[in-house]
């Protein structure tokens, strides 16, 4: 179990291995050693408790440092660390009351519509399948969309306002 | 506003713990620990309901030295092996500020909760 212990402790980068390495096998054999003389069963809880303690923690260490996260997926309080500023910023509020007020105009403009139909239609032709009218527009419309979105982000970006920037804004607070 | 008697700012930056690093910073407050003397006083103090693996222990001894809330404190035993912990200044004002906040939290629920049930 020791040499699986190792494998793991592999799976750290190189300075955490260097820092704790030596340590963390030194606690995990007096864990080892506690557990000797217990049931089976609470042996292997044991190691699965440590196997998945080490895995989780070498992918939280490799995230903290390739993203430079100084609390990585922070134990702190226990969440991945975001500020509240970050999850929900303030110009949100004012993207959503656009969208609401276009939501209600195109409610409104679908009653006067409705209004102004005559009571009774004319009998309705039979309708011939418009896959080919509608794929062309649907295509246009995502891509639209994708290009929009394209062009946002882009914007965000160049205003150092994008989710990479706010989080090394962070780093560069805390330290 | 300033909300449990600090800033918000310095709540947003340090508080809440988690109840692991709350047990792990409690840990340390009398006296240095090691490794494994953390993990079994963290087990004990919370009734057996918190058990650190190794891996969640270090992670989080990592970032405490990181933010200096810690420090390595070399004894006789550091020789062996067995790496002391300590809580540096900064570190016991800051588990002093979450206690005052969970003190304050607690005073109003209850008050809450009595209030509730008259």
């Amino acid at each position: 179990m020791l040499s699986l212990y190792r494998k793991l402790l592999r799976l750290y980068p190189a300075e955490h291995r260097e820092l704790f390495g030596e340590e963390m096998i030194a606690v995990l054999v007096q864990e080892r050693e506690e557990h000797a003389s217990r049931k089976r069963t609470a042996r292997a809880r044991l190691a699965l408790r440590e196997i998945a303690g080490l895995a989780s923690g070498a992918l939280q260490e490799h995230v903290r440092v390739r993203f430079q996260f100084r609390d990585g997926l922070s134990l702190y309080d226990g969440r991945f660390t975001m500020r509240n500023g970050f999850r929900f910023p303030k110009s949100t509020a004012v993207l959503m009351t656009i969208i609401l007020a276009g939501v209600i105009i195109a409610i409104r403009k679908g009653e006067v519509i409705a209004t102004t139909l005559p009571p009774f239609s004319q009998p309705v032709t039979p309708i011939h399948p418009a896959h080919s009218y509608l794929l062309p527009g649907v295509i246009e419309g995502i891509l639209f969309f994708y290009a929009a979105g394209l062009a946002g982000w882009a914007i965000v970006f160049a205003l150092r306002r994008s989710g990479v920037h706010r989080l090394a804004d962070m780093s560069d607070q805390r330290q | 506003m300033a909300l449990y008697g600090m800033s918000p700012q310095a709540i947003n930056d340090k508080l809440p713990l988690s109840e692991p690093v709350l047990l792990i910073l409690v840990s340390l407050a009398t006296e240095p620990q090691h490794g494994y003397a953390i993990l079994k006083d963290v087990e004990r103090m919370s009734g057996g309901r918190v058990v650190l693996s190794t891996g969640t222990l270090y992670g989080a001894l990592r970032r405490l030295l990181d933010d200096a809330w810690i420090e390595r404190y070399e004894d006789e035993d550091t020789s062996r092996g067995k790496q002391a912990y300590r809580l540096t200044t900064q570190g016991r004002r800051n588990l002093q500020l979450e206690i005052d906040r969970l003190k304050q939290l607690t005073r109003l629920a209850s008050l809450r909760v009595a209030v509730k049930e008259r």
